[in-house]
């Protein structure tokens, strides 16, 4: 306690009215989008990297947990200061550093919002490909955490495969820059790569040197309503062999049609499945691409509709409703166990008859969605939380999802991360030796273990 | 508290959404200003977990400007708004109502007190305030009266009020008009252009004399118990009235009785006041959509040579959901060009504007770019509370050349005798 008070009061005499300490602060950097509270000591608003290294420096002499902290949108309570202690917050690190159009490169700080990184290189003809549906508000350091992915995952890849360089604090306080600008790398072991997806557990990441993709010169997307969710899982793989490459394709299912109609009232057709894919490249590839995909769609009996939106608001209009999903579950149920479960493609089908099967088991909604085209299914288990049984069954549902998930090759996230919802089963997923693996190198970053401490159980 | 009203705050799943939206968020950066942040603090309240004054937890409490930009955006219509002003009230609940908060609504609950404070204002008027013509007729004061700063502008003050020009115990009309203060106060041409109108599509109404102040200003402030005597004596005297409609200029008045008067009662679970509160309801309906809905107006409308952009008022566009009623009139007689993010708030928020001036003019500052963007001449609003915040933002930036109007002073301009 006493070496609390004192690195704390060290913190304030340094850091000024960049500590809030008040009851209320607190508590308002306590949650993230799991909704679960846990409050920290003290919230340090850091403006610049010097801000980070010397509020590491200090925990790390008392050996107190930092906790880094983005926009807060985390579904694993990655950000949650589960033991107390430091939230480091860096939504106030928001800034454009350089952008190097001959590189199509651009160095941010870790606070930016994906979104507005977006508008920022937009008039220059070019776009940052990772679009998590939270792109609007979450942040790169975030993004980089989770190693975050989104619908064009299919066609672009996710965080790890756009960046290239970061300054970090290390657990020490000294600041150091790992990647470079060049193509090919292979000077060391890759730290980049190691840190995109460690959930803010190895060091606290400043900046970020990203890599930017051209605009392509035209996109489509379509609308495909099936009266089998089996069907529309087959013609995702048999969209893919076709030779067309979509930058994106979503999937809904039936639960999650009827929600989203619900909460918003958006126009949507009654099915058993809906796909949204996107396509993009210069005119004639995008033509030729729609018509291979449409004469798919044609020639399968299930399908009981293809459409193609006729412009911008038409476009927005089907992504709004596929964005929206997830947020407004609860009108089902007061609590859901949301999972992004990801199995190889190719088991996408039989993955969405074993749900079925586990939903009636357990007589729970399942409500599944997601990104078809990479094989991250978003299982949502709705369950409501003042019935003891209810809640026990969507437990052990959830245990068997992740039992059949990893049978078929699959993982237990696709994108949200371990952090504590998911730690119980990391073991699982990947075996006690990787499990001490990882344990050694989180030791080897961060000896005193104050880094974002007991996620991950590491 | 009645139950359905849990469903604010018990509805947020906490994904952050709002803060891509909140204007107040988009200036200060950090989660007590933004709807995710109010709404954990309530609930933390009102479960007994958490216990705060108003003086110690005023930013907390204050600064946020109800414009419901998040309530818009949420996926699960977490209404920021009603948490807002209940966690305003119930800490005045728990603590006590502040002298100043007595004080203003001793002022709305009296009528005749009112008009004296604002008539003695106007007779001493030249001593204190500079009059300005640009971008439309105002006043700059010479001193700074306790928190208005001297650079502000504000509207002018006259020595008749509306409702001493036109108020009347007449019963029987096709409508009735419920000003609203800023119009029955200080921006009464705004009032007599809309009289104006009527008198040219000779429609019968009258202005009930007896009205009070809605109870905005001391509702938003958390004081519910003075709102609820305002809002009784209101709602005995519209549902005393023998009219079609009751037409309320501003929409802020508007949403406030519409909107708000239920859920008052709700709160306070009298049902009987609420179902009163919801007859008179069904009878409201803003100055544009009721001419909009008018057979014999389109017609008599002339053209204008004028360039025009219109801002949406947060009350009339969120609250009441009226958007493309004004747009529909301005494309039919002006020369319209839709700004970008029309229907972004201005930044007024009532006392906001007094308590968080700095924060204020940036959000204003913010629509300022836009507004030039769109070459008009006019910037035209719904609402004076955003004339007034837009009139000052322009002046302060030296944007004179573009005038303020309201849409009512533009139809009444166009519409023929
Ligand atoms: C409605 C909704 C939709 C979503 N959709 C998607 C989706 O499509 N794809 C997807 O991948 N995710 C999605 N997410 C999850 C979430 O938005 C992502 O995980 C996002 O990357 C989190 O960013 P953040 O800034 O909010 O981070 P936070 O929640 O604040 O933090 C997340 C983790 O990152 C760490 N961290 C944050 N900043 C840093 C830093 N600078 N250095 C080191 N560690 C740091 C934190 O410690 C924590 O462990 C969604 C969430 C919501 C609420
Ligand atoms: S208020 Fe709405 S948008 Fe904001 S966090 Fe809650 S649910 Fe999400
Ligand atoms: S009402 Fe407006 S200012 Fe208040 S939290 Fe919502 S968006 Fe922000």
């Amino acid at each position: 306690m006493n070496a609390k008070r004192k690195a704390y009061d060290m913190l304030k005499k340094k850091l000024k009215n960049k500590c809030l300490t008040d009851t209320l602060s607190r508590i308002q950097y306590a949650y993230d989008a799991t909704q679960k509270m846990y409050p920290p000591d003290i919230v340090i608003l850091a403006e610049d990297t010097n801000d980070v290294a010397l509020t590491i420096k200090i925990a790390n002499k008392y050996k107190i947990p930092v906790v880094p902290r983005g926009w807060g949108s985390g579904f694993t309570g990655g950000t949650l200061n589960v033991d107390g202690g430091i939230c480091l917050s860096l939504e106030k690190m928001d800034k454009v550093i350089e952008l190097d159009l001959e590189n199509m490169m651009i160095w941010v700080e870790a606070g930016m919002v994906n979104w507005d990184l977006q508008g920022y290189v937009k008039p220059y003809g070019l776009f940052f490909p990772p679009d998590p549906s939270s792109w609007k508000f979450s942040t790169i350091g975030g993004n980089i955490a989770e190693n975050a992915g989104g619908p064009r995952a299919v066609k672009y890849g996710v965080m790890k495969d756009w960046v290239k360089g970061l300054e970090l604090v290390l657990a020490n306080g000294s600041v150091i820059t790992v990647g470079s600008k060049n193509i090919k790398d292979v000077a060391g072991y890759d730290l980049v790569d190691l840190i995109v997806g460690s959930e803010g557990t190895l060091a606290i990441v400043t900046k970020a040197l990203l890599k930017l993709h051209p605009l392509p010169e035209a996109k489509k997307t379509m609308q495909i309503v099936f009266d089998n969710m089996r069907e529309a899982a087959v013609m995702v793989n048999k969209i893919l062999l076709s030779g067309v490459i979509p930058v994106a394709i979503e999937f809904v299912d039936k639960f999650a049609i009827k929600t989203v109609k619900d909460a918003t009232g958006v126009d949507l057709p009654d099915a058993d499945a809906i796909l949204i894919i996107e396509v993009d490249g210069n005119k004639a590839e995008v033509e030729l691409q729609t018509q291979k995909i449409e004469q798919l769609a044609k020639d399968n009996k299930s399908v009981i509709s293809f459409s193609i939106a006729k412009n911008a608001e038409e476009e927005e209009k089907v992504w709004f409703a596929r964005r929206t999903i997830s947020p407004t579950l609860k009108r089902i149920a007061n609590d859901k166990l949301n999972e992004d479960i990801v199995i190889p493609r190719s088991k996408l089908a039989e993955m969405i008859e074993r749900l079925e099967k586990i939903s009636k088991k357990y007589d729970l909604s399942i409500v599944n969605f997601g990104h078809a085209g990479d094989g991250n299914i978003h299982v949502n288990i709705m369950y409501h939380t003042d019935s003891a049984d209810e809640t026990k069954r969507a437990n052990r549902a959830m245990e068997e999802v992740f039992d059949e998930c990893i049978k078929l090759g699959g993982s237990i996230t696709g994108e949200h991360g371990v952090g504590i919802t998911k730690q119980d089963f990391l073991e699982k997923q990947l075996g006690r030796t990787q499990v001490e693996l990882l344990r050694r190198i989180k030791k080897a970053f961060d000896p005193n273990n104050i880094i974002n401490p007991h996620k991950m159980r590491l | 508290m009645d139950k359905r009203l849990y469903q604010a705050w018990e509805s947020c799943v906490k994904c952050g959404i709002c803060r891509s939206v909140c204007p107040v968020f988009k200036e200060e950066k950090s989660e007590p200003y933004v709807a995710r942040g109010h709404i954990t603090l309530l609930s933390e309240f009102i479960k007994g977990n958490i216990d705060f004054k108003e003086e110690t937890a005023k930013d907390y409490l204050y600064k946020c400007l109800l414009c419901t930009t998040c309530v818009e955006s949420c996926p699960n219509n977490s209404e920021t708004d009603t948490i807002v002003e209940i966690t305003r009230h119930e800490v005045i609940k728990r603590h006590g109502l502040p002298m100043y908060k007595k004080v203003l609504s001793k002022l709305l609950k009296n009528r005749k007190l009112m008009d004296f404070a604002f008539k003695s204002a106007t007779t001493f008027s030249p001593l204190f305030v500079k009059e300005i013509n640009n971008p439309r007729k105002g006043i700059n004061l010479r001193i700074s009266l306790s928190e208005i700063e001297r650079n502000r502008t504000l509207p002018p003050l006259s020595k008749k009020t509306f409702l001493d020009k036109y108020g009347s115990n007449k019963n029987r009309a096709e409508i009735a008009i419920f000003p609203g203060c800023l119009i029955n106060y200080t921006y009464i041409e705004i009032g007599d252009a809309f009289i104006d109108i009527l008198n040219k599509l000779k429609i019968d109404f009258t202005v009930p004399k007896k009205q009070l102040c809605c109870g905005a200003p001391i509702y938003f402030a958390g004081n519910f118990e003075d709102t609820r005597y305002l809002a009784e004596k209101n709602i005995e005297l519209f549902l005393n009235l023998d009219v079609e409609k009751i037409i309320i200029l501003e929409p802020t008045c508007a949403s406030m009785i519409k909107i708000d008067y239920p859920k008052l009662f709700m709160y306070f679970e009298d049902k009987k006041w609420e179902e009163k509160a919801r007859k008179v309801a069904e009878k409201i309906i803003d100055p544009i959509s009721y001419l909009y809905n008018l057979a014999n107006i389109k017609e008599r409308l002339r053209k204008l040579d004028i360039k025009t952009t219109y801002h949406d008022p947060c009350h009339l566009k969120r609250a009441l959901k009226v958007k493309d009623e004004p747009r529909y009139f301005l494309k039919a007689i002006t020369n319209y060009n839709e700004m970008k993010e029309a229907d972004r708030c201005c930044g007024n928020g009532g006392t906001f504007s007094i308590d968080y001036r700095d924060v204020s003019l940036k959000i204003a500052s913010r629509k300022v770019k836009n507004i030039v963007d769109s070459k008009a001449e006019y910037l035209v609003t719904t609402c004076s509370a955003c004339l007034m915040q837009l009139t000052d933002i322009l002046h302060l930036e030296n944007k004179d050349n573009i005038k303020t109007v309201h849409l009512l002073e533009i139809l009444n301009e166009a519409l023929e005798v």
